[in-house]
């Protein structure tokens, strides 16, 4: 396929799901007030299904959410075969030094399932992470070019409690997350780790592109890492809790709770708070058709309460404003329930 | 030419999943649609740029050599419409009817 295809056939796709995630959504929502005769706070999710699932608009907006993405991956001008016809050279462009472990053995959970409708996952095939990048950069439709934005807004986050020194970034996959805390904090150094191969091969080299020096990208299980005790002040992860089966997470919290040092912090961004029941409606059926398995658990799950017994202590949940222009509130078009998890680990062990 | 296929049903997101397979005719079709209006336009654009444009060359019916020419990309063509059809998923994963309804 030319390049103007690919571009006119994506740029098509993401102007229907900019449609989608705006005019479809809004007029969903407002049939659901108009059919819905209690308070939309009391409701369950089973409540308002019950109101939407037999509705032909919800059925379209349902479609549609399923295949623009199986479009955007797969098909005639999918991402997937974009790539796979230009596989030799763009994968002869990338340098860096990924330290990758081949003997490896990646989770069931993480080989199983496809996510984001991702043919052959993030780590079957080497050109898996340059799908996932140039993937990513229209996931949030509304954010654009902003969606860099967010990972910086992040690090405003990590910087309010002072710079951090020692950094590990669970699940840091090509650097959309690890990158921005390398550049805000260069005195640090910064550990990202990840199962995927091709993506921590692509993290290396847009980090030597990008001439960070404070940062490495290992391939490694995020629950088993091969890293001393106390060996980090801070433990990160953007959009990874959502990936993990409730099991993988425990092991993931009691892997940052080993590995940070007394007082460190841990900052996750993932998604989580959701209001009303219309909201969370909408986000277990995003997981459902994304292909998501694991982000309806994560969002039933009492995050705080597991933390406490984890053996975290000063813990937070706060929504977050994934762009300077967005009103939580207010906002009436589609978005992730984007959250900032914070905990930290006691001074004293208890 | 060989349709690849996962064996995979698709979600059903419609009561009749006829219509989710007919949608994927549809979007598929609106997609080769908008890659070819663009080209169009590029090619209109660029032909009226150089006045080398010639609207009675472009009316005439394509040649013999013409259309077995563009034997490939026709083929090419009928597979991303039809293939919807089969009703399977690309990416694995969840699959079937799916319902939030109290039980």
């Amino acid at each position: 396929m030319d390049e103007r295809a690919f571009s006119a056939a994506q740029g098509f796709l993401l102007a229907a799901k900019m449609y989608w995630t705006t005019t479809l959504y809004r007029a969903l929502r407002d049939e659901f007030l108009a059919k819905s005769s209690v308070d939309q706070k009391e409701q369950s999710v089973e409540d308002v299904a019950a109101i939407l699932e037999d509705s032909p608009l919800y059925q379209y907006f349902a479609w549609l959410e399923r295949h623009l993405q199986r479009m955007k991956y797969a098909g005639r001008y999918g991402l997937v075969p974009y790539h796979d016809e230009r596989r030799g050279e763009l994968l002869a462009a990338l340098t860096g030094d990924a330290e990758l472990d081949r003997d490896l053995e990646l989770p069931g959970y993480y080989t199983g399932v496809d996510i984001h409708q991702h043919p052959g996952g993030l780590w079957s095939d080497a050109t898996a992470a340059l799908v996932y990048e140039r993937g990513a950069r229209s996931t949030t439709p509304m954010l654009g070019e902003a969606h860099k934005d967010l990972h910086d807004r992040f690090t405003d986050v990590v910087a309010a409690a002072g710079p951090p020194r020692r950094i590990l970034d669970m699940g840091g996959g090509f650097g959309k997350s690890t990158g921005p805390l390398a550049e805000r904090f260069p005195d640090s150094s910064v550990e990202s780790v990840d199962l995927s191969a091709p993506c921590v091969t692509l993290g290396a080299h847009l980090a030597k592109q990008r001439q960070l020096d404070n940062v490495r990208y290992r391939q490694m299980d995020a629950r088993s890492t091969d890293y001393s005790d106390a060996s980090f002040d801070l433990v990160t992860s953007t959009m990874v809790l959502h990936e993990l089966p409730t099991k993988a997470l425990e092991e993931l919290f009691d892997e940052a709770l080993r590995v940070l040092e007394p007082g460190g912090r841990m900052v996750h961004l993932d998604f989580y708070s959701i209001p009303d029941g219309f909201r969370r409606f909408i986000h277990y059926g995003h997981a459902r058709r994304n292909n998501e398995p694991f982000m309806q658990p994560l969002a039933s799950t009492d995050l705080a309460a597991l933390l406490k017994k984890k053996g975290f202590v000063d813990i937070e949940i706060t929504p977050f404003k994934e762009s300077e222009e967005i009103d939580i509130e207010k906002n009436d078009a589609w978005r992730f329930p984007w959250t900032v998890v914070t905990a930290t680990k006691p001074e004293v062990s208890s | 030419m060989t349709t690849q296929r996962s064996g995979r049903p698709e979600q059903q997101l419609f009561e009749d999943p006829a219509v989710d397979r007919l949608m994927g005719v549809l979007m598929a079709l609106a997609t080769e649609h908008y890659v070819l209006r663009d080209r169009v336009r590029a090619l209109e654009g660029q032909l009226a740029k150089t006045g080398t444009l010639d609207v009675s060359a472009l009316d005439a019916e394509p040649t013999a050599a013409e259309l077995a020419a563009a034997q490939a990309d026709r083929d090419a063509f009928a597979e991303a419409l039809l293939k919807p059809l089969l009703g399977e998923q690309q990416a694995k994963g969840a699959t079937g009817p799916f319902s939030l309804k109290k039980k």
